[in-house]
């Protein structure tokens, strides 16, 4: 053996140390980590440590008012279900309802109240307390109330109590000026309701017992009042009875997913599905279908609408206005819903009255499988306080000439979905003190002096009577499933505690939302057929099912107002822009995932594809194959879309089911705040319409835009799940070959090039 | 002439011994590392004493981890429960001081975990206390124990072999823990 010298040595230690020191750490680095058993101080009542506790309540994702059961475990909301006894959703839910927790849990949310500390709009928000926000907004509002109408309220659609609520602080205010806007809100078939019969509500529209639906527009499935609902009618209708299937025919310029769905598809010009429903009724009292008395003035009111003047006005050939009329008042119970597309045009009242009056023509008034009225709401405030464009440009009027001094704004975004030309955001600059009720910092809250975070609507206390109902009474208690992550309050007990320091305590005494609930659903324990029970044991009733239905419907029939046939007719829609300068017809489109950009900081909803196109992320413009061929555009190509109103830039997507001259975009993207899945992504189509308005019911015509195209020369391939279009051959999609009259009628349809453009 | 590669070998001998000797230090400090700081006994923030009470006070184990019958998670008692009693016996000891200053604060006791299993075997208590399975199989002599330890490795094998040897139905199935 050699043996080791000095260097040696030392080298050879230094070689045991790294090695031991190594080895230590390895056995360190592989152990479990250290781990915590947190117990609670006093747990809540029903909790047990990994057992799942479920809480009824109600879904606050769009106004539809689904009933939702919630998980929680450990005191965490996990996964959000529908309520099986809910009768709007009967257990089922929309992907935008199952995404309410990434609401509750997202990362940008508001999380303790804040004042504004730079310049307007500049997003330099300190963060306060409570009672700093509070005594500084009650302040200025009762230097404001002496001051009539100077104090404006601008909400989300909210119903039941929480719009009571709102009614007895603005009324305590000295203020009317409490109006609640939601973009979504269908003013045209209100008003076209009230139009023909009177009605302040909308009637339910008994899909499930329809057995030929004829859809004017309306994306029933997907966007159209209550789509969760309509989608359990549509299958119910289609293979869950036992009679025939129904038949469903989509009437509308640019193939929707309800139109996808149904047995057929006719494209007519944007706006002129009226005049199409009136072509139909034509035929109903031409072939004698209704024979009332009045069928001589109906005829006479129906005149100008022959199949030869409504194929050259619609498009439509002359043979299918024929085939439709005589399908519809063929089958057992034919229903003809509108809204959407055709209510969002100049003549959107017209059309809709057209569209009503063919299940009055039919005699499917307050029948099953037709139109269905709803008894008067349990609760709720005394009169509709949606406001329609010619509200909010009032507004905008009201905020220049300096009569607004605060401006109290409720989880809504007009800044985002108000078109640039309405002046919304300048007119803000005029109005001296702008609070925002919120929990994100979305695009109208950044323009916010004060922010005041509310609680996301798995964390509050409320109550909801869905609109439209379901024929009969419903209401529902929305409760706290989580207790609240951050320090936000409820917006019913910020309204409460802010009622209170400007002296209002008498005429609204209560403590908390919760109490306030409370109180008002004594009302509706009394009214209900409930053996004796006392309130508490109601109360938690209602709360465990998270419903309360009553088996009250509508007696009496409804009358229609003749007044009605005096006035009948669909004028020709009108655009804004020359066709010459803007040859298209734009189209934006809700979707479910989106809805009117709410959706948008949602990754889930990000990320899931549009059902027509399976894009994924961001904004694209829509076109015509042959359009876009006979131009030189192909799928990718940035274009400028530009109205006479502005231009913004998307990527185009060849799309087969649209008409030449119509463009269509998606809504919801394009935000320039509401967090960082939302920010900067897409376009917004909204920012360019036009001011164009319904005259009937003060609604903005959003389909009344006209756009150019022009090539950017870049190219941006959106993100499609979808791969291509085409089968090549496999054998995909299968027809079942369908009935006889589609085929003979699919090459009338021809006035439509299909055209797969061949790649 | 004959041809040796032990001189070439004989030059690669001081790398060599320093590799060996690394690798002989890294199975020391492996060993060293699990013998002398097993994590097997973790300190606690309080120094509960599982003997006074489940051992002489013969309180059942059940009285506060009240859970372990119909979850999963055998649970942790609140604070709200030991101070049931701890209103009352004791007060002045520092330890149960230690606990009422939690109470008083309305702050939760940072327990560490003792008995844990990695996050992708599903375990519960339930379905073992339902077969009558005693706690100390998995637990140890709790009841003796002043401060809690880890004595059971809670590996796969362990599991595997009590299934085997009360023939468990799919009690080796690998989708039984594993989901």
């Amino acid at each position: 053996m050699s043996t080791i010298d000095r260097r040696e040595f030392l080298k050879l230690v230094g070689a045991g140390s790294v090695g031991t020191g190594a080895g230590f750490m390895l056995a360190e680095t592989i152990k479990h980590p250290l781990e915590h058993l947190i117990p609670y101080s006093i747990p809540p009542e029903e909790f047990s440590a990994g057992i799942d506790t479920w809480y009824n309540s109600v879904c606050g994702m769009c106004p539809a008012g689904c009933g939702i059961s919630v998980r929680t475990r450990e005191g965490r909301a996990k996964k959000i279900e529908g309520n099986p006894s809910h009768p709007v959703n009967q257990g089922r839910l929309c992907a935008l309802g199952q995404a309410g927790l990434q609401v509750l849990y997202n990362p940008d949310r508001l999380t303790a109240p804040m004042l504004q500390k730079g310049e307007r709009g500049s997003d330099t928000f300190l963060q306060t307390t409570w009672e700093e926000v509070l005594s500084s907004v009650a302040e200025r509002l009762v230097v404001s109330r002496n001051r009539t109408d100077s104090i404006y309220f601008l909400s989300q659609g909210v119903r039941g109590h929480l719009a009571k609520l709102f009614e007895l602080f603005m009324g305590g205010l000295d203020s009317d000026n409490l109006w609640h806007y939601d973009f979504d809100h269908p003013h045209s078939l209100y008003a076209a309701n009230d139009r023909l019969f009177g009605e302040q509500q909308l009637p339910y529209y008994d899909i499930r017992n329809s057995r030929y639906l004829l859809s004017f527009g309306a994306d029933y499935l997907n966007s159209w009042l209550s789509p969760v609902h309509h989608s359990l009618g549509f299958g119910h209708s289609r293979q869950g009875g036992d009679g025939p299937r129904g038949r469903f025919v989509q009437i509308e310029p640019k193939m929707s997913i309800s139109g996808a769905a149904a047995d057929e598809w006719i494209p007519a010009r944007p706006g002129s599905e009226g005049i199409l429903a009136m072509g139909i009724g034509h035929q109903l009292l031409a072939k004698g279908r209704y024979t009332a008395v009045d069928a001589d003035d109906w005829r006479a009111a129906l005149k100008d609408y022959s199949a030869a003047s409504v194929a050259e006005r619609t498009g439509v050939p002359a043979e299918t206005v024929v085939r439709l009329a005589d399908e519809f008042s063929r089958s057992q119970a034919g229903l003809a819903i509108g809204g959407s597309s055709a209510g969002n045009h100049t003549n959107g009242v017209d059309t809709l009255v057209a569209v009503n009056m063919l299940n009055y023509l039919v005699g499917n008034i307050g029948k099953a499988g037709g139109v269905v009225f709803n008894p008067d709401p349990v609760s709720g405030p005394t009169q509709s306080r949606q406001a329609n464009y010619r509200a909010l440009q009032d507004l905008v009027e009201n905020a220049r000439n300096k009569r607004i001094d605060v401006l109290i704004i409720n989880n809504t975004n007009p800044v985002f979905t108000l078109p640039k030309s309405t002046g919304f955001t300048e007119a803000l600059a005029s109005i001296p003190l702008i609070v925002s009720l919120s929990s994100f910092m979305d695009e109208t809250t950044v323009m916010a002096d004060i922010i005041l975070p509310s609680h996301t609507y798995l964390e509050s206390w409320g109550d909801d009577i869905p609109q439209p109902g379901v024929g009969f009474s419903v209401a529902a208690v929305s409760q706290p499933v989580v207790s609240p992550l951050y320090n936000t309050r409820a917006t019913g007990d910020i309204i409460l505690d802010l009622a209170g320091r400007v002296g209002l305590r008498e005429t609204m005494p209560w403590s908390s939302m919760e109490e306030y609930l409370r109180d008002g659903w004594r009302e509706i324990h009394a009214r209900s057929e409930t053996d004796g029970e006392n309130f508490d044991s109601f109360w938690r009733d209602v709360l465990r099912s998270g419903v309360w239905g009553e088996n009250t419907r509508r007696e009496g029939s409804v009358v229609i107002n003749k007044r009605v046939i005096d006035n009948l007719g669909v004028a020709e829609p009108e655009f804004a822009g020359s066709e010459k300068e803007y040859p298209f017809m734009l189209h934006p489109f809700m979707t479910n995932a989106m809805h009117d950009g709410r959706g948008a900081n949602l990754p889930w909803m990000q990320e899931l594809p549009e059902p027509m196109t399976s894009i994924v992320y961001g904004s694209w413009v829509e076109m015509n194959p042959a359009t876009a061929k006979a131009m030189g555009l192909h799928d990718g190509d940035m274009v400028t879309v530009s109205s006479a109103f502005g231009s913004i830039e998307a990527a185009l997507v060849v799309f087969p089911a649209i008409m030449p001259d119509v463009v269509a975009m998606p809504i919801g993207q394009g935000h320039s705040a509401l967090g960082r899945y939302a920010r900067n992504r897409g376009t917004n189509p909204l920012q360019i319409l036009a001011p164009m308005t319904d005259s009937a019911s003060g609604s903005l015509a959003t389909n009344a835009t006209r756009v150019s195209l022009v090539a950017t020369g870049r190219r941006s391939d959106t993100v499609r799940t979808g791969g291509m279009a085409r089968q090549l051959g496999r054998d995909i999609v299968q027809s079942t070959g369908g009935d006889a009259t589609a085929a003979e009628h699919s090459s009338a349809l021809n006035s439509i090039p299909i055209v797969v453009e061949s790649t | 002439m004959s041809v040796s590669i032990i001189h070439t070998l004989r030059v690669l001998r001081p790398a060599a011994t320093i590799v060996l000797v690394t690798l002989l230090g890294l199975i020391a400090g492996f060993y060293a590392n699990a013998a002398f700081f097993p994590g097997t006994q973790p300190e606690q923030p309080i120094n509960f004493s599982h003997r006074i009470h489940a051992g002489d006070n013969e309180i059942p184990c059940m009285y506060c981890h009240i859970q372990a019958r119909r979850s999963i998670s055998a649970g942790v008692p609140s604070v709200n429960k030991c101070m049931g009693c701890h209103n009352e016996i004791a007060v002045d000891r520092p330890q149960i001081r230690l606990l009422a200053n939690y109470w008083d604060a309305k702050e939760p006791i940072p327990w560490v975990k003792v008995h844990d299993l990695p996050d992708f075997v599903h375990f519960t208590h339930k379905r073992h206390i339902a077969a009558g399975i005693e706690c100390q199989t998995c637990h140890g002599p709790v009841e003796k124990m002043d401060v809690v330890s880890r004595e059971a490795p809670l590996k796969m094998g362990l599991c595997l072999a009590c299934h085997r040897k009360n023939e468990v139905e799919h009690g080796t199935d690998c989708w039984t823990c594993h989901k």
